[in-house]
């Protein structure tokens, strides 16, 4: 009985690590500066606060903003907790720091 | 020869295999052409002490309970792809004998979740350790006292577990444009039936779909326990926030051997009345309706779980005044309608989430 739990811990153990070795590296590293024209910031600001009013509600009223380096955290939280998508914290994030 | 080898490998496994692939999947999380692919949060994140407060004033069937509890959550997130998380609770409820005299109770101490997440990919997050069991809703997301529309528990929260120890997978990603589908699967190791650390050996997932358009979420949950007589339970969950007007509906239904039940909560905030909007926008109006139905333990072992004895019906209607992001004064009655006896319940009382950095918080 025991080993049936080992068993399965093992086997998400297994899938995870496939999971992790099949990521595909992304373009843009995260310690770049991102660099936006004026036009492309308004377009992420839209689309974050289109994703904040479609997501930050729903378990509980929208909070304000938070200082960046907190956002960065609770956001981080939320799509752990939320099972929020990559996307939706990426412009969220943007949105609630800018 | 080779069922030697298999039957030897299999006694031995557990020492043999689990370390192994524990190592290989180290190793994978580490190899460096890995490392270079960090998740653009952009801005550093520090850690951050969270949580809630709150003081309330039950009266249940004429019996004042006062509670007052504290909720810290810790969250340390290292590196670009880890986040570390804990939230432990603290709760006094105090209670005036029946007889007269001064109020007399007890401090609860309980480790509601400790665990190291690990964000592999666009698909998938790894969790280890003790974590909110992923059955259902309320459990997980609604559960807070600063979240929750009306501070009792649903009737079919204990049928399954609130935490478990082991390994979680979950992650939330978008099919298309108009649909995000979020899961969870898990095992939970241990079983402990320490007050503080309660867990059972169980093996589950729930499963969800969420549509940002309408933003409509409907999902399900199951779990078999591991121990005992080895139990399935099963539930479905459904949330909706309509765009149009500031209202959120949250439901659940669940069953399992000890019982089975639902909930509906509605929570209108007037935040788009037209007359005393200053003070209005402020207000929220709560109402729940739930039922229980008994399973197939008995009524002691169903109290002894926090379950009702017999059959329940409950409707329970509130009134919550947002006075600051994350402060709420909140008031409520309910009524239960039960064969083991029908009682009000009162609720008056004021929750906070509190949030401050452990570090630099940069400038905006
Ligand atoms: C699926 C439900 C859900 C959604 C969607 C959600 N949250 Fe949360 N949020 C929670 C829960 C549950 C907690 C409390 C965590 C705890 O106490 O363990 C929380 C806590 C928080 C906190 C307090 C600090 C912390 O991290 O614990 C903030 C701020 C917050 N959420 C912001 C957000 C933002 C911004 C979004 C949109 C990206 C969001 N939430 C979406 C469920 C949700």
């Amino acid at each position: 009985m025991k080993y049936k739990s080992l068993a399965i811990i093992w086997l998400l153990a297994l899938i995870s690590a496939i999971g992790v070795a099949s990521s595909a590296p992304r373009t843009r590293r995260a310690t770049e500066p991102a660099v936006y024209s004026s036009a492309e910031a308004d377009a992420m600001r839209l689309e974050g606060e289109k994703r904040f009013r479609a997501n930050c509600n729903r378990c509980h009223a929208a909070p304000h903003k938070f200082p960046p380096r907190m956002m960065a955290t609770i956001v981080r939280h939320m799509r752990v907790r939320a099972t929020i998508t990559d996307d939706d914290m990426r412009y969220i994030l943007y949105y609630m720091t800018q | 020869m080779s069922y030697f080898w298999i039957k030897a490998g299999l006694r031995r496994w557990p020492r043999v295999v689990l370390p192994a692939s524990a190592g290989l999947f180290l190793l994978l999380c580490f190899t460096p052409g890995l490392a270079a692919c960090q998740s653009s949060d952009g801005e550093k994140a520090i850690p951050i002490l969270t949580g809630t407060a709150g003081y309330f004033n039950f009266v249940t069937a004429g019996q004042n309970q006062v509670d007052a509890q504290i909720n810290p959550v810790l969250l340390v997130p290292l590196g670009d792809r880890w986040l570390v998380e804990s939230r432990a609770e603290f709760e006094g409820a105090f209670q005036r004998p029946p007889d007269g005299g001064s109020y007399g109770g007890m401090v609860s101490k309980n480790l509601d979740y400790l665990q190291a997440d690990y964000i592999a990919n666009t698909y998938l997050t790894v969790t280890m350790g003790r974590f909110l069991t992923p059955f259902g809703i309320f459990n997980e997301r609604l559960y807070p006292i600063w979240i929750r529309s009306l501070q009792q528990d649903p009737l079919i929260l204990p049928l399954s577990a609130e935490s478990s120890d082991g390994m979680m997978l979950r992650g939330g990603f978008p099919v298309n444009a108009k649909v995000n589908l979020n899961y969870a699967a898990y095992v939970s190791a241990v079983s402990s039936g320490h007050n503080n650390l309660e867990s059972d050996r169980n093996v589950g997932g729930r499963m969800g779909i969420f549509l940002p358009g309408p933003r409509v979420e409907v999902g399900a949950s199951w779990q078999k326990l591991l121990q005992d007589e080895r139990t399935h339970s099963f539930g479905f969950h459904f949330a909706w926030q309509p765009m149009r007007f500031p209202l959120n509906i949250h439901s659940e239904y669940a069953r399992s051997n000890q019982g089975s039940g639902y909930w509906i909560d509605g929570a209108y905030r007037l935040s788009q009345v037209l007359f005393w909007q200053k003070a209005l926008r402020r207000l929220e109006f709560a109402g729940r309706a739930e039922q229980f139905f008994n399973g197939q333990i008995s009524s002691d072992e169903a109290q002894a779980l926090g379950l009702p004895a017999a059959n329940t019906r409950e409707g329970e209607f509130g009134l919550n005044y947002y006075l600051h992001d994350g402060l709420k004064a909140v008031a409520s009655y309910g009524r239960q309608f039960s064969s083991a006896g029908n009682l009000n319940l009162w609720t008056v009382g004021i929750a906070y989430r509190f949030a401050v950095p452990l570090g630099r918080v940069g400038s905006q």
